[in-house]
């Protein structure tokens, strides 16, 4: 059965037309990157798929829970339990530092363990700036503290939305290594939103969507 | 991590934090201080309200026979400082007897029938049991008693009514007749009321004249009273012993006057309604806007912190829908702001109550030339209230925080 499977989604807004009609099914542990021209509807797919937005019609079905079934509380608890989130802008609170930020996912999800946390960094390349606020860290270092806080509790869904967009391309490579080496060691599901073909080559499988539909469903290996 | 989070956000936001801090310092500091002014206010204004005059009436129980034969009773002289051993004694504040008595008066060969009322203008008596002394005689009771000329020093020296004086061709210093007796007008009193008819001068003198040693008609009675609410006015009769317990140990004019109506011989004591009750309106209406003013200030104060939390959480909405988005609930969510506002309203509470100490002392030196300390009972009430104040403030931009959508933290809606 499908670790994640879309049935008919659309997503009007009072201007809009963001999803049309909206089918998917991702294996477990499947790379799964979405591209298309801005407007398509890619990140607001990707909103549903996290929770973070609810769809005006459709089925949504992740690892066995039916999504539309939750409430509010319940979907907080199933983020935290279920899915790990890396933004374009990497979204750090700017008072914590690296360390701090990691285990705010913790505290959120059950108890914060700094030394869980601090390992987390040091599998990202960042057990040098533990103590750095994410204004003291590089674009791309910020994004690797993203990358640890959403793996620091296990997440069978890793969604990820332009997570290059802000960095080089040097520093995009490294970002990709890192989530390849990760998603071969824990073997989460990942869904990766973006413009750069560069990075949606790195996918199994490429998903492109035109005018909220998945016009192309592309298997790269 | 909780501790660090809250400690941090603190740091990052100080300026609105301390903001908070002092809108609750001020609205604690301005809330204990009236309170603690609204206890010593009343006893402070009740004292300045006594020169509205006596507010008991002490007179001979007339019943029976006596009632229908029109006979005159007294009252005895030495039940008056009596008064001053009662339940309530350190409330009493004045006392006067008055003796009346019809006598006539002779001025350049006229002679005119005037009432003559005998009293102590001001006597010391000693309190029984106690070194001390009382000061008591109508200048205690009656201080708003407008004098030309001035108060009989002598035994031979009276006041003269204005309305009298202007009768008889009375001015101050002039000599007179009362009974056959040589006297000398020392002033012309002037009060608005029936005292400007009569003529006044020492009870001892008039009790001799009158052979009436020892005996008084009436007493007036100064009494500090607390103001007299539904409870007050129920008839002791139908109390319980309870209720009556709580009546009595209560210092109501009426349980005064019950008092002292126990000590005087023969007497019926009656509150003078017209001032008692002025006075419990006039103190209810201050202690009434007293607490009108501190429950307007804890809403200003509340409505204050409430403000700069919205604003703050303006701010914050991108960290807030971080953090629902990486999976904090409700309740994480409300935790955070409510220890905030904890934080907040202790904090504040504290310092209010230590700025209200100096706030009272000083309303106390410049409004009523007294010290008034502050109640150390305050603070823990005034904690509380600094913390209800708070959360109270807190709780609008709660909902709003919990209303965040996660999703305002992505990029937005392609």
């Amino acid at each position: 059965m499908s670790f994640i499977k879309l049935d008919n989604i659309t997503k009007e807004y009072e201007t809009a037309h963001a999803l049309r009609g909206a089918d998917l099914e991702v294996d477990r542990g499947e790379w799964v990157s979405i591209v298309g021209p801005s407007g398509s509807g890619k990140t607001t797919l990707l909103n549903i798929l996290g929770c973070l937005d609810s769809p005006t019609s459709g089925s949504i079905l992740i690892d066995n829970t039916d999504i539309n079934m939750l409430s509010e509380d319940a979907l907080a608890i199933f983020r935290r339990e279920i899915i790990g989130f890396i933004f374009q802008q990497s979204h750090l609170i700017p008072y914590l530092t690296a360390v701090e930020n990691v285990m705010l996912a913790q505290y959120f999800h059950s108890l914060s363990d700094e030394k869980e946390a601090i390992e987390a960094l040091k599998r990202v390349g960042l057990g040098h700036r533990l103590d750095h606020r994410p204004s003291q860290l590089s674009g791309g270092e910020q994004q690797r503290v993203c990358i640890a806080r959403a793996l620091i509790n296990s997440p069978k869904l890793l969604l990820a939305d332009e997570p290059t967009g802000n960095l080089d391309r040097e520093n995009t490579k490294i970002i990709l290594e890192l989530l390849k080496k990760l998603h071969s060691e824990e073997h989460f599901t990942i869904i990766v939103v973006t413009h750069d073909s560069f990075v949606s080559r790195w996918a199994q499988r490429v998903l492109t969507m035109e005018d909220g539909r998945i016009t192309k469903d592309e298997f790269l290996y | 991590m909780f501790i660090r989070l809250l400690k941090r956000s603190f740091y990052n936001q100080k300026k609105a934090m301390a903001l908070m801090v002092v809108s609750v310092t001020m609205g604690t500091a301005i809330t204990a201080s009236l309170i603690t002014l609204s206890f010593e206010i009343t006893g402070k204004v009740a004292k300045e309200l006594r020169a509205f005059g006596a507010n008991i009436l002490v007179e001979p129980n007339v019943k029976g026979l006596a009632s229908l034969s029109g006979q005159q009773r007294y009252l005895r002289e030495e039940d008056i400082i009596k008064t001053k051993t009662i339940f309530w004694r350190h409330n009493i504040l004045g006392v006067a007897p008055f003796l009346e008595t019809k006598s006539v008066i002779e001025v350049k060969d006229k002679n005119t029938k005037i009432d003559t009322i005998g009293t102590w203008f001001e006597k010391e008596l000693p309190l029984p049991g106690e070194a001390r002394s009382f000061p008591a005689g109508v200048k205690t009771v009656s201080l708003w008693w407008d004098i030309d000329g001035e108060w009989p020093k002598k035994n031979e020296e009276v006041l003269v009514g204005v309305t009298a004086a202007k009768l008889m061709g009375i001015s101050p210093g002039a000599a007179l007749r009362i009974n056959g007796k040589d006297f000398r007008a020392s002033g012309i009193l002037n009060t608005g009321g029936k005292e400007d008819r009569q003529i006044f001068l020492n009870l001892e003198t008039l009790q001799e004249m009158a052979s009436l040693k020892g005996k008084i008609s009436k007493v007036l009675v100064s009494a500090l009273t607390t103001p007299m609410d539904d409870f007050a006015y129920k008839d002791p009769k139908t109390m319980t012993k309870t209720e009556y317990e709580k009546w009595y140990c209560t210092g109501y004019v009426t349980s005064i006057a019950k008092q002292v109506e126990e000590v005087f011989l023969g007497s019926s004591v009656k509150p003078i309604w017209q001032v008692a009750e002025t006075e419990g309106k006039v103190l209810d209406r201050l202690r009434s806007t007293i607490y009108i003013l501190s429950i307007l200030t804890l809403f200003a104060t509340a409505l204050g912190v409430s403000t700069t939390m919205i604003s703050s959480l303006l701010r914050r909405i991108e960290e807030i829908g971080l953090m629902k988005a990486i999976g904090a609930d409700s309740l994480k969510i409300s935790t955070i702001f409510l220890s905030e506002a904890f934080v907040i309203g202790i904090s504040g509470g504290l310092l209010g109550y230590l700025i209200s100490i100096a706030v009272v002392k000083f309303i106390g030196l410049k409004v009523f030339g007294t010290v008034l300390e502050q109640k150390a009972l305050l603070l823990p009430i005034a904690i509380f209230s600094a913390l209800i104040i708070a959360v109270i403030g807190s709780l609008l931009p709660i909902k709003r925080a919990l209303k965040i959508k996660p999703a305002i933290v992505l990029k937005g809606v392609e």
